[in-house]
């Protein structure tokens, strides 16, 4: 158990582990509001992807792949981004041109192509499951830190006694590299160093 | 590759692609509707927040005559509280116009008002926090709104951008007009009638004078003066000559010559005298200079002191314009008895000159020797120009054009 949730952190993780997604993951941890969506987004996004992906990836020939399985995340993200757009327009607002950008994450990709074309359905449910959860976890720890060190709020409500110690800084991107960076090392401390990590970490 | 995997490949692409286009075009029957809703309730945001008992806003812009190019646009409250106006504004200081919500209650008057964008370099708003709250209550006069002092450009497009859209609503008869006391429409006559007077701050008043303002580049002071029922507006210029005009706008200096010695007296007190310094600068550009003597002029413009000289038995002509480009100009002009300009002279030319990213120097002297010669009839303008300097460029023109016009009112009592 104790292996299985280290090895879901990094799995969950690949910003961290592998420096994918970091791009998105900085852009939505500025907030927490913005990190919750985000985490949604990618973690619905990945989870249908791996569903179709692994069923009909037998059928789809290897040098089709990409094109397809880019086709599969851009109409997955769309959809949810018209959906997002409709009951979280806050959210997409703050997210900007980052949600729409989900559709070439390559933590997408690499979980649709590596997982999902490889195994069964059930294993890339489970695996989109834990990538997606963690990767919102480690969004809503940096924007916790970046939100309220960095904005002197919560979830968009000012902190009074705050307001006058914010560390501006955190809130911009050099703050995202830091507070990344912090939690980066925290992991590693945390787990070990992991220089690759094999599918079957996570079963 | 042959061609049964190419068009299996292809047909698969197809597939998918048709699968999420039906998806999404099914998709969009439900948010459709919901993301338009919510793009209009951010549109209206800025609406509500100048009219907030608001239900809801039709934008009436395209339906109306004679609305104002700083009138961004205007929106009815569709139960009949009202309008809402977003109005625009520049000043020589905007990177950006200024733009303005503001909403008027069907009885004409301003129930809510908000800058949403102000990239001016000096802010109002730091000068005086309340002045935008100011305007709350007020009708379409704007009664008692003056201009904020130390940002006059930026508070007076302010009040500019306003009255447009109050007068786009007047014109299309969509509220009332509101009242002017005499006091108000003289004093904004002082745009109009004093041109030279520029930035004028209002300041202490006594005697029989109900409101005074003094020129920020000490051009003259304008007073409205109470005489038994009826008001008037007093110009007096820096040289201390002095006008007296009644609401229609009509010259009444004669008729009211007591008016006229009251306004003299209050602004002899306050007037800052610049016929020394000019004096000092014609002795600095004509060393045998003689029979220096302050003149008066009749125009109200941006020429503080004027004065005649000869030199060698030839009549001359000293002139101190005090216009505004970048900050406050200083210029001399030296005109001779056939009205063309012999000399001219600033103390300044370019201020802040890292604030001009493409300014590339001037050559002073080409400049200065460009004006002379210059007549009324061969000055365009074009000479005053200086590249990348407009600012500069427009005060130099205001003051070239001042002082052959007070040169003329000398000459010949023509402005």
């Amino acid at each position: 158990m104790k292996n299985f949730f280290k090895n879901c952190l990094l799995r969950g993780t690949p910003s961290m582990v592998l420096a994918l997604g970091s791009g998105f993951v900085m852009a939505s941890s500025a907030d927490i509001r913005a990190a919750l969506g985000m985490g949604a987004a990618v973690l619905i996004s990945m989870l249908l992807t791996s569903i179709v992906v692994s069923a009909i990836h037998k059928f789809i020939p290897a040098y089709a792949k990409l094109p397809v399985y880019l086709i599969i995340i851009t109409g997955f993200v769309s959809i949810i981004q018209m959906l997002m757009q409709a009951f979280f327009p806050i959210v997409v607002d703050m997210l900007g041109a980052h949600l729409a950008a989900l559709a070439v994450s390559a933590v997408i990709y690499r979980d649709a192509e590596e997982v999902a074309d490889h195994n069964g359905e059930w294993h890339s449910i489970k695996t989109a499951l834990s990538t997606g959860l963690f990767l919102t976890v480690i969004m809503v720890i940096c924007a916790l830190i970046r939100e309220i060190l960095g904005n002197a709020t919560i979830w968009g409500v000012e902190i009074p006694f705050l307001a006058n110690y914010k560390v501006s800084a955190l809130a911009g991107a050099f703050g995202a590299y830091l507070v990344l960076a912090c939690v980066l090392a925290a992991i590693k401390k945390l787990t070990g160093a992991h220089e690759h990590l094999e599918e079957e970490d996570c079963e | 590759m042959n061609i049964k995997h190419l068009l299996k490949t292809i047909l698969i692409l197809l597939c998918i692609v048709a699968i999420f286009a039906v998806a999404m075009f099914g998709l969009n029957f439900l948010t459709g509707p919901i993301i338009e809703a919510n793009n209009k309730g951010a549109e209206f945001a800025p609406l509500l927040a100048v009219m907030p008992e608001a239900e809801n806003f039709e934008e009436v812009t395209s339906t109306l005559a004679g609305v104002p190019e700083s009138v961004i646009a205007i929106y009815k409250e569709t139960s009949g509280k009202g309008f809402v106006v977003r109005a625009k504004a520049s000043t020589q200081y905007s990177k950006e116009p200024m733009e303005i919500t503001f909403g008027i209650t069907a009885d004409g008057k301003i129930c809510g008002i908000q800058l949403d964008v102000y990239t001016d370099s000096i802010d109002f708003r730091s000068k005086d926090a309340n002045y935008i709250d100011s305007y709350l209550e007020k009708d379409s006069a704007l009664a008692d709104i003056g201009t904020v002092s130390g940002a006059t450009y930026s508070s007076t497009a302010f009040k500019g951008a306003v009255s447009e859209g109050f007068a786009a609503l007047i014109t299309n008869s969509l509220i009332a007009e509101g009242v002017k006391s005499d006091a108000q429409i003289l004093g904004e006559m002082i745009p109009t009638l004093a041109p030279g007077m520029l930035k004028t701050e209002e300041v202490a008043v006594s005697g029989n004078i109900e409101k005074a303002w003094k020129a920020g580049n000490d051009a003259g002071f304008a007073y409205v003066v109470k005489n038994g029922e009826a008001s008037f507006l007093a110009l007096v210029n820096a040289t201390g000559a002095c006008k007296v005009y009644d609401v229609a706008g009509a010259d009444v200096t004669d008729a009211q010559s007591a008016i006229a010695d009251e306004a003299k007296a209050a602004a002899s007190a306050s007037q800052k005298s610049y016929t020394e310094d000019l004096n000092t600068k014609i002795t600095r550009l004509y060393e045998t200079a003689t029979d220096i003597t302050p003149v008066e002029v009749s125009t109200f413009n941006t020429v503080v002191a004027a004065a005649s000289f000869k030199v060698d038995g030839a009549d001359y002509y000293g002139f101190y314009s005090r216009s505004i480009g970048f900050h406050q100009m200083d210029v001399y002009f030296v005109i001779d008895a056939n009205g063309a300009i012999a000399k001219m002279d600033a103390k300044q030319f370019i201020f802040d000159e890292e604030y001009f990213g493409n300014f590339g120097g001037m050559d002073v002297g080409a400049y200065k020797g460009g004006f002379e010669g210059l007549t009324t009839e061969t000055w365009s303008g074009e000479q005053a120009v200086i590249a990348t300097a407009t600012m500069t460029s427009n005060a130099m023109k205001q003051s070239t054009d001042d002082a052959f016009a007070a040169f003329n009112a000398i000459k010949g009592g023509a402005q």
